[in-house]
């Protein structure tokens, strides 16, 4: 009887004829770098045919050595021809921190707003020490400080107004989960600014 | 029913550990090849590395290379992590997580040599992670087929039922060689001129390792 396993089975096998016919052509050691992802992903698609709970659940670490493979196979490449445009100095430095950060931080910033107190001062204090720890220019503690001294007055003044007037307690709240925003991201951007750099 | 220990290639029971159907086990056999690898572990943890001395051709003239201390760091770790890998390929007693671990010995022989600034043994090192890379198919699709025909990955489960397909098995072996590199003698020949004796002995090693496991996986399941 032929099942959509086999017939899955008939079409990853031709695939993966097809991945080895391009290896026994292909001269290029950048192109043959290219090939392989496409025969990871190949093994891959056999264990997703499966189709039951504990074949989903092989997928992720399979594509996760899959991946590291690529990028070892990736940097051994670049070392062998000679390409590397500079010697890392850390061991994060790597391209994609110098990208990446900018938009990821503002996507967490905003979202940390959006969810507000202690949660959302972690959230968007994670965004911040994303974004120093990989943009490499001077930080401005004085705006920290003045900020996280500011957020300390508002959480204050917060809880004197439960104390003092409790029929405007939605404006006490509003101003402490915004105080404690600012406070807790404040706290967690300096984490991103210990670089080891001397003097810091 | 067939337990593990009946079978002739495993040897006494020495211990077994059950987690739910995924039992992992020491036998003799699986007992004796971590042992092994323990002490490998600790030989490249505690040995210092070799200094290269190449002879020039023709005369009594000879030179010792210079060992670059970081680089020898990264090689020693890298072996260290190779040694893990393969201690936990002799340990586990599910299929796909030794094919995992297989993979996993694949990416850090490469790593051990990565270091090394000579030009033909990074060649040798990209062409045998191409090899290396590509072998995760039939390693990945022989795990595959053995929980398609039979609905588990389990060593235990599967000892002396012999409902395991024999392409399967067939996959899992070829997936191996493609990993340990045994037979593609070319290339680690090249691979093993980079320096650091006792680091680079690891490639040899865990490849040796992962084929006798391989076998007394075959030969039980």
């Amino acid at each position: 009887m032929i099942t959509p396993f086999h017939i899955g089975l008939f079409a990853a096998s031709l695939c993966i004829l097809v991945t080895f016919f391009s290896f026994l052509k292909e001269r290029d050691d950048l192109h043959k770098l290219i090939l392989t992802d496409l025969a990871a992903i190949m093994a891959l698609f056999i264990i997703a045919l499966v189709g039951t709970d504990l074949a989903e659940a092989l997928i992720l670490p399979g594509l996760v050595v899959g991946i590291s493979k690529l990028m070892a196979l990736a940097e051994i490449y670049l070392v062998k021809e000679g390409i590397q445009q500079k010697k890392n100095s850390t061991v994060l430095d790597i391209e994609v921190l110098d990208t990446a950060p900018a938009i990821l931080a503002a996507i967490l910033v905003i979202y940390g707003i959006v969810l507000s107190g202690f949660s959302g001062g972690a959230v968007a204090g994670l965004g911040i020490i994303f974004y120093l720890a990989f943009k490499k220019h001077d930080e401005k503690f004085e705006l920290i400080e003045t900020v996280s001294g500011y957020a300390w007055v508002t959480w204050i003044a917060a809880f004197f107004i439960f104390l003092i007037f409790p029929s405007q307690w939605f404006l006490a709240v509003m101003l402490a989960g915004g105080g404690i925003l600012l406070k807790v991201m404040a706290k967690f951007s300096l984490i991103g600014t210990m670089r080891g750099d001397p003097g810091v | 029913m067939i337990q593990v220990f009946d079978l002739n290639v495993e040897g006494r029971e020495l211990f077994s550990l059950s987690f739910g159907d995924i039992v992992p086990y020491f036998s003799v056999y699986t007992g004796a090849l971590a042992a092994f690898v323990i002490i490998f572990i600790l030989i490249a943890i505690f040995s210092l590395p070799e200094r290269q001395v190449n002879i020039a051709f023709g005369g009594d003239a000879y030179y010792a290379k210079e060992v670059n201390v970081p680089d020898m760091r990264f090689s020693r770790f890298m072996a260290i992590a190779c040694g893990a890998a393969t201690l936990g390929a002799m340990v586990t007693g599910d299929i796909f997580n030794f094919t995992l671990f297989a993979v996993m010995v694949g990416i850090t022989n490469i790593g051990i040599v990565a270091a090394s600034g000579n030009r033909h043994v990074l060649n040798a090192a990209f062409q045998y992670g191409i090899v290396a890379m590509l072998a995760t198919v039939p390693l990945f699709g022989g795990a595959a087929l053995i929980l398609a025909t039979t609905g588990s990955l389990s060593i235990w489960v599967l000892a002396g039922a012999g409902v395991v397909p024999l392409l399967a098995k067939a996959l899992l072996v070829l997936g191996v060689m493609g990993e340990g590199i045994a037979p593609l003698y070319i290339g680690k020949a090249e691979i093993i001129r980079a320096q650091g004796a006792p680091y680079v002995l690891m490639i040899h090693f865990s490849s040796l390792l992962l084929f006798l496991r391989v076998i007394e996986i075959v030969l039980v399941i």
